[in-house]
């Protein structure tokens, strides 16, 4: 460890030009089954950041997820949300050069305050603590989906086949499935749902797609950072709004529509006020239905990740367990959103 | 073959054991542990439960009916892949309430058993 933090530090002097640097704290943060990452304080003496800096690197585990970006993908997706004023750490460098400490890694900003869902799911916020953050959350989707292709720097990240987000989701959820081989009736019910009631595709914008209540930072009632872009692809707008809202991420809280924190009515007030955009509220509940989908085959993969022996683990094990919870979300919502219609 | 206590009561004080009286000495992962340990019990308890009811037959009976009612194979033990098979293949009608009931009620039979507390 101590060792790896030298080669941090050491790499960090350089690239500020500091005549010294001293490592004030360095430890593992939790999270992150696909890559690892440190935190890292230092004491920083001349170049171009001096003073106590607060970093985190972060870099590939020793076992990478094929279908998730690689850290220099990452890299220039955070660069391109930072740049469109979403309020992500700050990318700072990118060293693709192995020999510095046998993985490829980046270096950002470190933010203040916890991602943790529960402390803020079950935090004592008032009602208009909770509904500034909500207004935050609409506003961050909004700023990030003013980045539109093409983008040069952004080539690695393809297209929607045929201009049709959804669609392509249904036709990518379908073959998870089938490469599954215990049957689920119930998703291959929903995604003929999906299939059958695709909405009019709305403009292609970058989404960062895992945007939800656990990946981003609070500090008080302030968002400080939107976390984990390795899943950001071309995608509609009302992709990251229905994650957002998804029930399987309110946390205990179902009856505050927006990631357990707040009401869906306020985030797309914000949305709209930032981003000029009205957007349709029954797209928004289409794409939760397309949200418990994933999820459910997130949860499938995961768990025969244990069962193959690739990894055994209770944990997940345990969330295998929890499809018939995506399912049973999926058996009410879909008649729900076919009333309101 | 006779084998007192039964396994359902070995579970059940096993996990009693681990809740009241380990898990509230631990904090952090090991406390996240040992309550994914209870969770997993208790799963493993309610199954032992719903099997003692014939909770598994009566669902996999609602099933086969269905199945032969659609003029397909009604075999309980491949009843979902069948299921399954017949959606993929859109030879089943997504908007008919019966196969909607037979949904929730697989549904709900694996809920009782993983997190009957998710059941409205």
């Amino acid at each position: 460890m101590s060792s790896l933090a030298d080669t941090f530090s050491n790499f960090v002097a350089r690239q500020t030009g500091a005549r010294s640097v001293r490592v004030i704290e360095f430890d593992k943060l939790s999270g992150g089954a696909i890559q690892d990452n440190f935190g890292l304080t230092l004491e920083l003496e001349g170049g171009d950041r001096p003073g106590r800096q607060a970093f985190v690197v972060r870099q590939d585990a020793p076992s990478g997820v094929a279908e998730s970006l690689s850290r220099p993908e990452e890299f220039r997706v955070l660069q391109a949300a930072f740049k469109a004023g979403v309020t992500a750490p700050e990318p700072l460098w990118l060293c693709e050069d192995r020999e510095v400490s046998g993985r490829v890694f980046y270096v950002m900003t470190r933010a203040s305050g916890s991602a943790s869902p529960r402390k803020l799911v079950k935090g004592g916020l008032t009602e208009d603590q909770r509904r500034h953050l909500v207004r935050r959350l609409g506003a961050e989707l909004a700023r990030l989906h003013t980045v539109r292709p093409p983008m040069d720097s952004l080539a690695f990240l393809e297209m929607p086949e045929a201009n049709n987000p959804a669609l392509s989701r249904v036709a990518l959820y379908r073959g998870y499935l089938e490469e599954i081989a215990e049957p689920h009736p119930v998703l291959e019910w929903a995604l003929n749902w999906l299939a059958d009631n695709a909405p009019e595709p709305g403009p292609i914008v970058l989404c960062h797609c895992d945007f939800r209540t656990g990946n981003y930072m609070v500090d008080g009632d302030e968002l400080t950072a939107v976390l984990d872009w390795e899943f950001t692809s071309w995608s509609d707008p009302c992709e990251d709004l229905g994650w957002l809202c998804c029930r399987s991420w309110r946390f205990g809280a179902d009856d505050r529509e927006v990631g357990g924190v707040g009401d869906k009515e306020d985030l797309l007030a914000s949305y709209r006020e930032v981003s000029g955009v009205d957007v349709d509220p029954a797209v928004v509940s289409y794409w939760e239905v397309m949200a418990l989908v994933r999820w459910a085959l997130i949860a499938l993969q995961q768990a025969r990740r244990h069962m193959s022996g690739e990894q055994r683990s209770l944990e997940l094990a345990l969330t295998g367990r929890m499809v018939a919870q995506m399912e049973y979300d999926l058996l009410n919502q879909i008649p729900e959103l076919e009333e309101g219609q | 073959m006779i084998n007192d206590p039964d396994t359902r009561d070995l579970l059940t004080e096993a996990r009693e054991v681990l809740l009241d009286s380990l898990a509230p000495g631990l904090a952090g992962e090991q406390k996240y542990q040992a309550l994914m340990i209870a969770n997993a019990m208790g799963m493993a308890i309610r199954e032992i439960e719903q099997r003692a009811e014939g909770e598994p037959e009566a669902t996999d009976r609602v099933l086969s009916q269905f199945l032969a009612g659609h003029q397909l194979p009604d075999d309980p033990l491949q009843g979902e892949q069948t299921l399954a098979r017949a959606l993929r293949e859109r030879s089943l009608d997504g908007d008919d309430p019966e196969l909607r009931s037979v949904l929730r009620g697989l549904t709900e039979a694996r809920l009782r058993i993983n997190n009957p507390g998710f059941l409205k």
